[in-house]
């Protein structure tokens, strides 16, 4: 074989000093003194808030990765935003695979030290399409892993109440008083106690017969598992972001509008509604209303918190069922 | 504009102080001298809308390896060679162009990717973004370690296969004659590229490492002629490209992978405008001699 040419020395050389980059370099742990403020991350804006609320709005301090507006889903992250992760003591992510782009970013953090809860863990939690007509066609092999749940758990604020300890806890492991943590879960409590009153006030108005459900993707079964509601179906049934409709089970879910006489098709801010809208358009005489499920609104506005962005969502459901 | 008022906290600072940071810049890297290795032979031969194929070829293997739980990077690599069979099956069995069969191929292999995901209804857990985008932000020391392997694979791959693959790049009935077996080298080529797209899937995801292999080669072979100085320059624009990506998305918050991309791309356009405006000057100095 002919020699190696001469030119391929240096790439080698360069090669060999990018992997010795990578064996140096010392980094120091993130420090925490005492006295200082715990640095929290939350992955969306709706666990930042609760999350700030169980810290009763000052105990930590509290930054959001996932933009408002941002899709859990897809988000990806900057090296920024990684830094931001470094830098807490704790992240509250959501967990049942919601951030799955953030996952290989939050496990390289966990590795590092940093305390990563999932706030949906050890709640009651229910399988992908489960409060649905048609729920009989899949999900036959759900087990326990809880892999196949559905993780939007905060469209339920019972569930929402079912977590705080989780959090209050890890809150307290970061050197937050823990009876400070206590009275702050007992008065969050109540207030989602009340917001849960206030929904079903709200969704009184709504007949029984009505309370149907038709989404942009299985995002509502929380909701309609907590106020007697039916997923009828979902325009994508399927969580992935790379998954489509298909036009046999539009067809499919345009006759269970029809024969079921459901009020509206219920949108997402942070998807395209086209789909809702062709559907809306095939059955004709049916509106199409976007909810915001995954973030919450732009501080200033009555849905900056989660308490008012529920109660909002509530009304609009309402309102498009009456 | 931090990088000129504040040049040490803005293009070392973020280096010297986070772990994360340089391993981010420790994977482009080798991600970096994999594909300017791979890619200046993609780029001369001619081959870039086949890499093209071949890194979103992959995805129908990384998704049924997912289901059924194997290496992702096995599921890849069948896929790859799956989809490099049926380009020379289509090459051998009909009169159609290059580029028929590999788009053929290649629309084929994605769509096969999503119809395979959308069968799974029930779990998150096969989300394909991760693979298309990657995720700098969270590597972890396997991943590194992958990146530097197949880096190696490419450099010793080059040195065996280049007076083959340089005679067959410029004279293909020569390269016969001299019985160095083009078909064989072509392979091999493809292996290699096979490698590149497979080992960086973690870091910058299948998607943008195309943005690796073809631009910076590219815009190598705009400035220099020959071979192993169009590897050394697209070695040196891809590491700027990375720097400058990586620094960007801590900057700017913007997402990781896909700045890198970018300014691997824009690099390539300022090396061309460059390249234009020197020629004018030549051809406005010579009309003045």
């Amino acid at each position: 074989m002919k020699r190696p040419p001469h030119f391929l020395r240096p790439i080698t050389a360069f090669t060999l000093t990018a992997v010795a980059l990578a064996a140096c370099g010392s980094d120091e742990a993130a420090t925490t003194s005492q006295d200082q403020i715990p640095k929290v991350v939350a992955t969306t804006s709706i666990w930042g808030d609760i999350t700030a609320n169980v810290a009763c709005d000052g105990l930590a301090e509290v930054e959001t990765i996932i933009p408002l507006g941002g899709d859990p889903h897809s988000f990806e992250a900057s090296l920024r935003d990684r830094e931001t992760m470094e830098g807490a003591v704790l992240i509250v992510a959501n967990g049942l695979s919601l951030e799955e782009s953030l996952a290989d970013t939050l496990d390289a953090v966990e590795a590092g030290g940093v305390v990563v809860i999932n706030a949906a863990d050890g709640i009651d939690t229910i399988p992908i399409g489960a409060s649905g007509i048609e729920n009989d066609s899949h999900d036959d092999d759900h087990d326990d892993d809880h892999s196949g749940d559905d993780p939007h758990v905060w469209l339920d604020p019972t569930r929402v109440i079912a977590t705080l300890p989780t959090i209050a806890n890890a809150l307290a492991e970061t050197g937050i008083d823990e009876g400070a943590l206590e009275v702050c879960v007992a008065d969050y409590t109540d207030k989602l106690q009340a917001l849960d009153e206030e929904i079903e006030t709200i969704l009184a108005t709504v007949d029984e017969t009505d309370r149907l459900l038709v989404t942009n993707h299985d995002s509502l079964g929380y909701f309609a598992d907590r106020y007697d509601f039916t997923v009828v179906g979902s325009v994508i049934p399927s969580p992935s972001t790379l998954a489509e409709t298909n036009p046999a089970e539009l067809e499919e879910l345009a006759e269970l509008i029809e024969s079921t006489q459901v009020g509206a098709i219920f949108a997402e801010t942070q998807h395209s509604s086209s789909d809702a809208q062709a559907l809306a358009a095939r059955v004709g005489d049916i509106e199409v209303i976007t909810l915001r499920t995954a973030t919450l609104d732009a501080s200033g506005t009555a849905g900056e918190t989660y308490v008012g962005w529920l109660l909002e969502n509530a009304r609009l459901i309402a309102e498009g069922l009456q | 504009m931090g990088f000129l008022t504040d040049p040490w906290e803005w293009w070392v600072g973020p280096f010297n102080d986070n772990g994360f940071m340089r391993d981010a810049l420790v994977a482009g890297l080798l991600t970096v001298v994999t594909t300017s290795l791979v890619g200046t032979w993609v780029v001369l031969r001619g081959i870039s809308f086949l890499g093209d194929a071949l890194a979103h070829g992959v995805l129908p293997g990384i998704a049924i390896a997912f289901i059924i739980g194997v290496d992702t990077s096995i599921g890849a690599f069948v896929a790859a060679a799956a989809m490099i069979g049926g380009i020379t099956l289509i090459r051998r069995h009909s009169p159609l162009p290059d580029d028929t069969s590999i788009g053929v191929l290649f629309v084929g292999f994605l769509a096969l990717a999503v119809v395979i995901m959308s069968t799974q209804r029930a779990s998150y857990t096969g989300d394909l973004n991760r693979f298309l985008f990657g995720s700098i932000t969270g590597l972890d020391s396997d991943d590194i370690k992958r990146q530097a392997i197949a880096a190696a694979i490419a450099l010793i791959g080059v040195i065996v296969l280049y007076r083959a693959l340089l005679v067959m790049t410029f004279d293909e009935s020569l390269a016969k004659m001299l019985g160095l077996r083009p078909g064989l080298t072509q392979g091999a080529l493809l292996a290699l590229l096979s490698v590149s797209i497979v080992a960086s899937f973690e870091s910058v995801g299948n998607l943008l490492v195309f943005a690796f292999l073809i631009a910076p080669p590219a815009a190598a072979s705009l400035v220099v002629k020959r071979v192993p100085m169009i590897m050394a320059v697209s070695i040196a624009f891809g590491s700027a490209a990375t720097i400058v990506g990586i620094l960007v998305s801590y900057h700017h918050r913007s997402a990781a992978g896909a700045s890198m991309a970018l300014c691997s791309v824009i690099l390539f356009f300022i090396v061309l405008f460059a390249t234009m405006a020197h020629k004018r000057v030549a051809v406005y100095r010579s009309a003045l001699a």
